[in-house]
């Protein structure tokens, strides 16, 4: 046996663990799907077995019997329960225990509740609960069932529509994507797709580029029947299309609306599970991207230099070879970007897992729905974003959500919610986190930042600035210290992280109803595209990714002074600001000035400058400590011509703007 | 710090024997920078100025691809500024800031030679030294007839890090 | 990867603002000055998709949507066909020529990346 393959053995353990771990939290809520069980038995075979060949005897014994009852499982002898769940769980902890060299104690009593489990199954109430695992575990059928029942809020809205559509025949030699319509009709909230085959003619007939395919499916009620008309943008010629609104069952509704919640009980497996799990993955350590990534970002400098050398020369052979070697370097620096990128859903596994246990501990049902999983972020501020998030899903599990009694006394359902989303604004992502749970008591924390001498009675706070205050260091809520809010990092680790990683941290909450958390993010990447601009002759770089549009600045706009104004562009305002004043630069603009159109958070903002260079491939250098108090740029970068330009900030540089012009207003 | 630690060990006037250093004009004075600091001397080509940025580090410039910070030594030490000329160079220095290795450009208005000088605490040499801040000056070197400020350099980037944008030594 | 988009008008400006607005969106563009001159281009260069004007010089939209869907894999590609004149005959006749969809002029950038961004998938 090679080295390489012992030192490979812990790591490809670990990811089917991790994969175990994520299958069994699936067959929590799909207790009856058959890919997520054979699923279940594939890793625990398959980590039973490479660990007997890597001389891990122990777990390969202890494994044995959760591999024999799964393979029950499997054959339809022993249905899933929450409790052989939780037993699942537990094997998959002690697993990961006994690979780091753990006891083999602790596999004792989950074999023997295991044994308990299988050879009764009636027994599962009694197994689940053993004294020896009592230390929180407390899940019984009771309670998920209860859930269940909670699950499908009651509320009536007007009946779904049924739509049936054939597309022309003609539509994929046209270049048109039915899949992109269905996509779009999906993000509209189709459900309960069903291909329609009656066209499809016997085999001697059928011309392979010819679309015979239709679909059936149902759509949210509340989409107006232009909104739906709208997904078939250049499909209205031979469109067969019929769509009506359709009286559904009690049940039918009932289950539609359930669905919408979490996963689509139709969606396939493959795609329900989280991506990043085992499978044909290679794992490499992260050192080896970053310095990958630097050699490309070496290759983008040297390519920038080639092609400014050959325009030069004129040599028509040069310039096409260096055109060449830039398409290789362009495709080169995305392949390693992406590489590095990583779904925000790879960690997320770790978030169902600790809300399944804090489910248990707390004894509060706790549905947790992630949205935006395959949002991407860099490998690095992913792994950073890790424990702050597992700290503020801790904090609402403990502080925000309610018991169930006293939720049910206020009318809500006795299952709580946090939800976790991820999406992308602008050169940013957005990642919200938020529960339906009492919300945040302003008098009280208040109360306590003054007891704590963060502020003083006297001081003069708006809402917005009391919720801030329980992101201040010192600012412990040490009065309720539970068993788990007493571990792990406080509300301003969780600030300075998200500061660390240039994010921003905004609290907002509603008494009764919920606190929201929102963290913005800059995509913070080691090479950007950007667009060159020049301002009195010197050369900045704004992240193209920020940049909506360009327009002229209409000449008897040129000469104004000040640093926020505002434009009247396609008939709304838009504020800019004069990046010559911002950035203090010499000499008076010129007639032809061009505006900038970028957003910052949720804000539209111009940015004039005097020409626009282009845009290229933007290799983004720290600034050294010297420079690192300039907010208005995230960096500098190298030049074709040698000659270094800075990385404007947007969203910093507009805050500088806004403040400047407070300044002089006062 | 450590300048310091040589006053009570050096008798009065006494200088210390041979350092190797790198000597250069600026401010219309001589100056001596440890040569094992000076990675390499360049030419000054373009050099990008940073918007609002302390007029100690107001520009950046491109070493074989890293993007390196220019600074100037004659805003700690006080010194009247001219305007560059063909003499005027800049030495790249590998130095420590705020506890990481870091690429640092100084101005120099004209660089001379690596030579070996002998050097005392700047306290010893009150008709030379009373001229300059005395906390951002290392100590005093001499050639010959020839006296060379010999900067504190850790002294000089801690204080301008220890103070956003740089304010105490913009003022100063 | 970045996607080409062929994009074949007689007047440089409009030319020039779709580049621009499909550039800043992340696409690749590749400009033609009419259809003899884009046909040249789209047997060397392979678009992802191609959004050409109607009235041109030496070959016009028609025509040159006519050649294009004759070259060797052209099949399954977008073409968007531009026009001032919102005629359902030319419409007819260009969606028989091989065009998948129709944008008529003015329209602004928002308009044109929707409608980029649905042919191509975003």
């Amino acid at each position: 046996m090679t080295e390489d393959a012992e030192q490979l053995f812990p790591i490809e353990a670990r990811a089917l663990a991790e994969s175990l771990e994520a299958g069994l939290l699936d067959l929590k809520s799909h207790p009856e799907d058959r890919a997520l069980i054979d699923g279940v038995f594939r890793d625990l075979h398959t980590l039973k077995g490479s660990g007997a060949m890597f001389g891990h005897t122990r777990l390969a014994q202890f494994l044995h019997d959760f591999e024999t009852a799964f393979e029950a499982v499997r054959d339809g002898r022993l249905r899933v329960s929450p409790a052989l769940v939780e037993l699942g769980l537990r094997a998959c902890d002690h697993a990961m225990a006994l690979l780091d060299g753990g006891s083999a104690e602790p596999g004792e009593v989950l074999l023997s509740a295991l044994a308990a489990l299988t050879l009764e199954p009636g027994a599962a109430q009694a197994a689940a609960q053993p004294d020896d695992l009592a230390a929180g575990t407390g899940v019984g059928d009771s309670l998920a069932l209860g859930r269940e029942a909670a699950a499908v809020p009651d509320q009536d809205g007007p009946p779904p529509w049924s739509l049936s559509v054939y597309l022309a025949g003609d539509t994929l030699t046209l270049g048109g994507r039915p899949l992109g319509v269905l996509d779009e009709l999906r993000a509209l909230g189709a459900q309960r797709l069903h291909p329609l085959l009656d066209r499809l003619p016997p085999l001697s007939e059928l011309t392979p580029d010819r679309l015979y395919v239709g679909w059936r499916m149902e759509l949210p009620g509340e989409l107006s029947e232009e909104v739906i008309r709208e997904a078939f943008l250049f499909h209205d010629e031979g469109l067969d299309l019929e769509l009506e609104r359709r009286a559904a069952g009690p049940a039918e509704a009932a289950a539609a609306r359930g669905a919408t919640a979490a996963a689509d009980p139709e969606q396939p497996d493959a795609e329900r599970r989280p991506k990043g799990s085992a499978g044909a993955m290679m794992r490499v350590p992260a050192e080896r991207l970053d310095e990958m990534m630097d050699r490309v970002g070496e290759l983008v400098i040297a390519e920038a230099r080639l092609a400014e050398l050959a325009a030069r020369s004129g040599d028509t052979l040069l310039i096409t070879v260096a055109e060449e070697i830039q398409r290789l370097a362009t495709s080169m620096r995305e392949t390693t970007m992406s590489i590095r990128m990583t779904p925000i859903g790879s960690i997320s596994g770790r978030f169902r897992r600790l809300v399944h246990d804090l489910d248990a501990t707390l004894g509060k049902p706790i549905d947790l729905v992630i949205e935006g999983q395959d949002t991407e972020l860099d490998k690095t501020v992913i792994e950073m974003l890790a424990d702050p998030l597992m700290h503020l899903i801790r904090n609402s599990a403990d502080h925000g959500l309610e018991t169930p009694e006293e939720r049910r006394s206020m009318g809500k359902p006795d299952v709580g919610t946090i939800r976790m989303g991820a999406r992308y604004s602008g050169a940013e992502v957005v990642i919200t986190l938020a529960d339906d749970g009492r919300g945040l008591d302003l008098g009280k924390l208040r109360a306590h930042a003054e007891k704590r001498g963060l502020i003083g009675p006297e001081d003069d706070l708006d809402d917005a600035e009391i919720r801030a205050l329980i992101l201040q260091p010192g600012f412990s809520t040490a009065q309720s210290v539970t068993e788990l809010s007493g571990r792990g990092v406080g509300m301003d680790v969780v600030r300075r992280t998200i500061e660390q990683l240039r994010g921003t941290l905004e609290v907002e909450s509603e008494p009764g109803h919920g606190t929201q958390i929102s963290m913005r993010l800059p995509l913070t990447l080691a090479i950007i595209d950007g667009l060159l601009v020049e301002v009195a002759g010197e050369r900045y770089t704004i992240p193209l990714a920020a940049v909506e549009h360009i327009i002229e600045l209409p000449e008897d706009r040129a000469q104004e002074t000040g640093h926020t104004r505002l434009l009247t562009i396609r008939d709304k305002l838009v504020p800019f600001l004069r990046l010559r004043q911002l950035l203090d630069s010499p000499g008076a603009p010129g007639p032809h000035q061009k505006v900038v159109v970028v957003t910052a958070g949720e804000l539209r903002v111009g940015l004039t400058v005097d020409r626009i260079i282009g845009s290229s491939q933007t290799v983004i250098k720290q600034l050294s400590p010297l420079h690192a108090a300039l907010k208005s740029f995230s960096g500098a970068t190298v030049l074709g011509d040698g000659t270094v330009a800075l990385i404007l900030d947007v969203p910093q540089l507009v805050a500088f703007g806004q403040a400047l012009d407070a300044v002089e207003a006062a | 710090m450590m300048p310091r630690a040589f006053r009570s060990a050096q008798p009065s006037r006494e200088f210390r024997p041979a350092q190797d250093v790198v000597t250069l004009r600026l401010g219309g004075e001589l100056l001596a920078i440890e040569s094992g600091l000076v990675r390499e001397v360049l030419e000054p080509g373009a050099i990008t100025r940073v918007p609002n940025a302390p007029a100690f580090a107001a520009g950046l410039l491109n070493v074989r691809g890293t993007v390196v910070p220019l600074t100037d030594l004659r805003i700690p030490l006080r010194m009247p500024r001219c305007p560059r000329d063909a003499d005027t160079r800049i030495l790249v220095l590998d130095l420590k800031l705020a506890g990481a290795a870091s690429v640092v450009g100084i101005l120099a208005e004209k660089v001379h030679e690596v030579t070996q000088i002998s050097s005392a605490a700047i306290e010893d040499v009150p008709d030379v030294g009373a001229r300059w801040p005395a906390q951002f000056v290392r100590a005093i070197g001499r050639k010959d007839t020839q006296y060379f400020i010999i900067p504190d350099l850790d002294a000089i980037f801690a204080a301008f890090l220890a103070v956003p944008l740089g304010a105490a030594l913009q003022i100063a | 990867m970045k996607r080409t988009v062929l994009v074949v008008d007689d007047s440089a400006s409009v030319r020039r603002l779709i580049s621009s607005t499909l550039r800043a969106a992340g696409y690749d563009t590749i400009e033609a000055t009419d259809g003899q001159d884009a046909l040249s281009i789209a047997r060397t260069a392979r678009p992802a998709a191609v959004i050409t004007d109607q009235n041109m010089p030496n070959l016009d939209g028609l025509g040159f949507i006519r050649a294009f869907r004759a070259l060797p894999g052209t099949a399954g590609v977008p073409v968007i066909f531009l026009s001032t004149e919102n005629a359902e005959t030319l419409k007819q006749k260009a969606r028989a020529a091989g065009a998948l969809g129709w944008m008529t002029k003015p329209f602004d950038d928002r308009k044109l990346l929707n409608v980029v961004s649905k042919v191509l998938g975003a």
